[in-house]
């Protein structure tokens, strides 16, 4: 009898979670199988609950005389006890006329059991809402008033969540005398005994709301404490309150079948009469050595009801964890769909599946031998969320090639896919998404250490050959670098680990020395090494995950937003850091980044991506200055430039691109301002623009489409590429 | 406040709000307790006259003296380790349950250590192998978690006990052979006790591991999805040390959570005990009730509460041990 749910033992929510693409959102709670297969294991009970009393074929208490056939001599009666030989029937096994056969007392035991099931269900049903009501009088006061109110009420309930339940009870019910004739007596002492968990969930979640925008608002346009509590608390706790009565229902019924196992629930024939209920049933069948008679029809029935009633709340409240807690949801691939889908590699952390049977990249030995200066290539990248015909297409037919020692920017908005592509390429994606097409070679020059040589082939490695490129060539820095770093380890041994698996013939103080030295590359002092994250600001922790992202000098990093997350004046002094880095060591960064005025100082090529595709790629200068693509044209000018003259913003009208529903031919035709009838059917696709090195998907360069004059600027660019 | 001390306020608070709900509760609550009990004792044959007189002064009753002072002068027996004197084995308290705790905690240790790293190890391979057979798990730990204990023990008699009618395999009545081994420090003794721990064990791992396993495959697939086990993949870092990184991360609710965790196994092993007649404080506590033998009722009630608050006691240190954050504010 352990209860467990997620969404009463995490930390309270922060928001939504923040950059996870789930493209299934969509999922409610009552389509949910755990939920539909636990009500359907409910709905029984609730029905039995109430008609029980009118379906039973007998009285619980009725003796069926007529059935005594055999008999057995009741212990501590007889010769020799001094006591006249008392005798039971022997129980009957079941019968046509007893389906679940009698007790030694020859009663019925399916009446028992469908007479049983009322008083159990009510005495959970009701001790779960007295629990209720106290764990969010409790709860939410003391999170919403904080202060004095919150040490003490917090206190009462740390107290009472100490206090182990089921003792207390027991001495409770037991003093209680009458306690097992009244529903409404036992459920209100279980629930003195079972409010206090769910109390300091609700209180931990209102102080998580307390803080947020919406409450604020109300408490500014001076709405009274208990309003905002009402309409603005309680409704955002629902689904908390929902999962913690589906447990109290569920501890209060165990409580309560326990204290009646031990006969603390009173007897139904003795006076005052106790209730029936699967408890008293199962006390009955050990006392009267239903186990040494091998009775089972006896005890079973009322445990198993107990287990299935159990499994149905549990499986009710999964339910409601996926919907508190979406990560629990998207597993989303089972082994089926991935075996036709042509994968056999299992899907774990670290190895995005590819699918075997995905298209061939045409011509890859022609350009190959053109690589050139390449270190990085990406040709007809797809990938997608999820398998078959609910699959989301995330990113489709991409290319890109990283050119040794440059940085390439990936610029796009938030669920343009454009982090998807970047981590795809290196697979290191999570599950559901597949890599549905492309080829990806990584060819390898190492700078220094003894990484391996030659091109290798990222969509068709193995663990092991991943491995040995990952970090120690081909390095991440991402967003949020809180969460980037190990938060339970110190800053050193998160250097340490790394050299110890990459550089194994350093020793320790080789180590640590090493490790010291990149800290003072990132301007940190390397007594930090001893400092574990949460101690460090968030510029000095982004700064620390460079410092372990260059610790074996690769040849690609990959950063995907490194600077999003912290204020403006520690992003120019990180970015003049790696651009300073760059020049030094010679690496080759995908900076991935919503922020184009960003990307002008830092990067030499830039790629605009668009709802999954990539929509024009040019020099940086020239896709700044003169941009072709009129998304391209709208991003430029929904951020003010760190530098210069002040414009007037203008952004982009609309929202991104449902990936789920996206509009017929060019993805960005709603929001464009140029949209002409042919963006409306069909899909552009990147190709040259006047035959200059650029290039651009859209209509508006094609054939004898009339380009506006803010896509026609001159390029400032083309002359310094063609040189 | 630090936080070392809060905690230690809270255990304090409760053991004390425990000592004195069973010093109060048959002392206020309304009606005559005393002719209740004595009447359902005498119903049941248990309660003779001595029993009575046991009885009457246990609960204040015909003891002329004010509350406080029985109060006072209970919690100066306490403070001394007194707890009483147990009627019906004629025997102070405290001697019955020092005899009686080690089978208690023996079975406690052994079964939530089992339980407890055992599905903790399933859980975390669970979330990591998600979508695999091992599936299949889920829907069988949420059913053996919805089975109360004791059902379960009953289960494990009918199938595996000689008090049962299938197998025979196991003992499954007492905490050894009560009727060919001495007790003492002789071999015949130890595997007695061994063979006889084997049911009641079984059941406690069994009915409160599902519950390991699946907060810990929660909190495992929930960690999984941070940056910092990405992370760790992207570091070329062993399979093992990615897995340790989230793992370690994502014990930490369910450490938190050991409070609520060890109290339903303690509640769970109280049942478990009455049913294999397993001599510990719970088998114990369920005689003394059936004895009315309310001083040692009280006392088993207020040790239970010392073992479970020092289990907590032990979970925060390990908290703090695995979380750095904690350390510092501690």
């Amino acid at each position: 009898m352990t209860i467990d749910s997620t969404a009463l033992t995490q930390a309270p929510l922060a928001g939504p979670t923040p950059k996870s693409m789930l493209p299934k959102v969509g999922l409610r709670l009552p389509r949910s199988p755990k939920v539909i297969a636990g009500l359907a294991l409910l709905a029984p009970f609730a029905v039995v609950a109430v008609i029980g009393r009118w379906i039973s074929p007998y009285s619980p208490n009725a003796t069926d005389p007529q059935h005594w056939v055999q008999h057995v001599l009741v212990p501590g009666t007889g010769p020799g006890t001094g006591i006249t030989a008392n005798y039971y029937p022997l129980p009957l096994p079941p019968s046509a006329e007893h389906w679940l056969g009698t007790t030694v007392f020859a009663q019925d035991v399916l009446s028992q059991v469908l007479t049983s099931t009322q008083a159990t269900l009510f005495v959970g049903l009701i001790a779960a809402v007295i629990a209720t009501v106290l764990s969010i009088l409790f709860g939410v006061t003391a999170g919403y008033f904080g202060g004095n109110a919150d040490e003490v009420l917090s206190l009462i309930s740390n107290v009472f969540l100490a206090i182990p339940g089921l003792p207390l009870l027991i001495v409770l019910a037991d003093y209680v005398p009458s306690a097992g004739s009244s529903i409404l007596l036992v459920a209100f002492i279980i629930a003195v005994t079972a409010w206090a968990y769910s109390s300091r969930v609700l209180r931990a979640q209102t102080l998580s709301l307390r803080n947020r925008d919406f409450v604020e608002a109300a408490r500014v346009t001076g709405e009274g404490r208990f309003r905002i509590i009402l309409a603005e608390i309680l409704p955002n706790l629902v689904p908390i309150v929902a999962a913690s009565f589906l447990f109290t229902t569920l501890y209060a019924i165990y409580a309560y079948v326990a204290i009646s196992f031990l006969g603390l629930g009173g007897s139904p024939t003795s006076s005052p009469p106790g209730l029936w209920n699967w408890g008293e049933m199962l006390r009955e069948g050990f006392a009267n050595n239903a186990i040494r008679g091998g009775w089972w029809w006896w005890w079973a029935p009322p445990g198993l009801c107990v287990a299935l009633l159990g499994t149905g709340l549990a499986l009710v409240n999964f339910g409601i964890d996926e919907f508190i807690n979406p990560r629990l949801r998207v597993a989303g691939l089972t082994r089926k769909a991935a075996k036709k889908a042509g994968i056999t590699s299992h899907a774990t952390l670290g190895m995005t599946p590819v699918v075997g049977n995905r298209p061939a990249v045409p011509s890859l030995a022609a350009r190959s031998q053109n690589v050139g200066d390449a270190v990085l290539e990406i040709h007809g990248l797809s990938v997608d969320y999820g398998y078959g015909d609910d699959a989301v297409h995330a990113v489709v037919d991409c290319d890109l090639v990283l050119r040794r020692g440059r940085v390439l920017g990936l610029a796009g908005e938030s669920g343009s896919g454009k982090s998807t592509l970047a981590l795809a390429a290196i697979r290191l994606l999570r599950s559901p998404a597949v890599i549905t097409g492309g080829q990806v070679l990584f060819h390898s020059k190492p700078i220094g250490g003894d990484g391996p040589r030659g091109t290798i082939d990222m969509l068709a490695s193995d663990k092991e050959e991943l491995r040995s490129v990952r970090w120690s060539e081909i390095s991440v820095v991402l967003q949020s670098s809180m969460n980037a770093l190990n938060p339970v380890i110190t800053i050193g041994a998160q250097f340490d680990d790394l050299l110890r698996v990459h550089r194994p013939k350093l020793s320790r103080s080789a180590r640590v020395e090493r490790s010291g030295e990149l800290l003072d590359m990132v301007g940190i002092n390397a007594d930090r090494l001893r400092s574990y994250p949460h101690e460090l600001s968030g510029g000095m922790r982004q700064r620390a995950m460079i410092a372990i992202a260059l610790a074996l000098e690769p040849q690609v990093m990959i950063l995907d937003e490194p600077t999003t997350a912290l204020d403006v004046v520690t992003q120019r002094e990180i970015l003049e850091e790696l651009i300073g880095l760059r020049d030094r060591l010679g690496f080759a960064a995908l900076f991935i980044t919503h922020d184009l005025s960003l990307l002008v100082e830092l990067a030499d090529e830039i790629a605009v991506m668009y709802a999954g595709r990539l929509m024009e790629r040019a020099p940086a200068a020239s896709l700044f200055n003169a941009p072709r693509l009129p998304y391209t044209h709208g991003l430029i000018h929904c951020f003010p430039p760190m530098h210069g003259k002040r414009e007037r913003m203008q952004g982009i009208p609309g929202s991104p691109p449902d990936l789920n529903d996206l509009p017929k031919g060019c993805a960005f035709h709603p929001r464009c301002a140029w949209a002409m009838e042919q963006c409306r059917h069909d899909v552009p696709q990147l190709a040259p623009v006047n035959g200059s090195a650029r290039e651009v998907a859209c209509w508006l360069h094609r054939g004898d489409a009339k380009v506006p004059a803010e896509l026609a600027r001159p390029d400032p660019g083309v002359a310094e590429v063609h040189a | 406040m630090s936080a070392v001390l809060r905690r230690l306020l809270v255990y304090f608070l409760a053991a004390w709000v425990a000592i004195t709900v069973s010093f109060l509760l048959p002392r206020v609550v309304p009606g005559n307790p005393v002719a209740g009990a004595v009447a359902r004792a005498s119903q049941s044959g248990n309660c003779n006259a001595q029993c009575v007189i046991a009885v009457e002064e246990q609960l204040g009753f015909n003891v002329h003296t004010s509350l406080w002072d029985q109060y006072v002068q209970y919690m100066g027996n306490l403070a001394h380790g007194n707890l009483g004197q147990s009627w019906s084995e004629n025997a102070p308290v405290s001697n019955l349950i020092l005899s009686y705790l080690p089978w208690t905690l023996g079975l406690l240790v052994v079964s939530t250590t089992i339980s407890f790293f055992g599905g903790t190890a399933l859980g975390i391979w669970m979330a990591w192998r998600r979508g695999s057979w091992f599936e299949w798990v889920l829907p069988a730990a949420t059913f053996f978690q919805a089975l109360p204990y004791f059902f379960l023990a009953l289960v494990l008699v009918l199938i595996f006990g000689q008090t049962g009618t299938m197998l025979k395999w196991f003992p499954s009545l007492f905490g050894y052979d009560i009727y060919v081994v001495d007790p003492g420090p002789n071999w015949p003794y130890i595997t007695s006790v061994l063979s006889h721990a084997i049911l009641p064990a079984a059941t406690v791992v069994l009915s409160s591991i599902a519950g390991f396993i699946l907060s810990m495959r929660n909190q495992m697939v929930t960690t999984m999805d941070e940056d910092f086990v990405l992370v760790a993949a992207a570091k070329g870092l062993p399979t093992r040390t990615v897995i340790w990184y989230a793992a370690r991360n994502a014990l930490l609710p369910v450490v938190s959570n050991f409070t609520i965790a060890i109290s339903l196994v303690v509640a769970g092993q109280i049942l478990v005990e009455i049913v294999f007649n397993y001599p510990g404080i719970g088998f114990h506590l369920f005689d003394a009730l059936s004895k009315l033998d309310y001083s040692l009722v009280q006392g088993i009630f207020v040790v239970i509460t010392l073992v479970v608050l020092g289990a907590n006691l032990l979970a925060d240190v390990a908290y703090v041990l695995i979380d750095p954050r904690a350390r510092q504010a501690a």
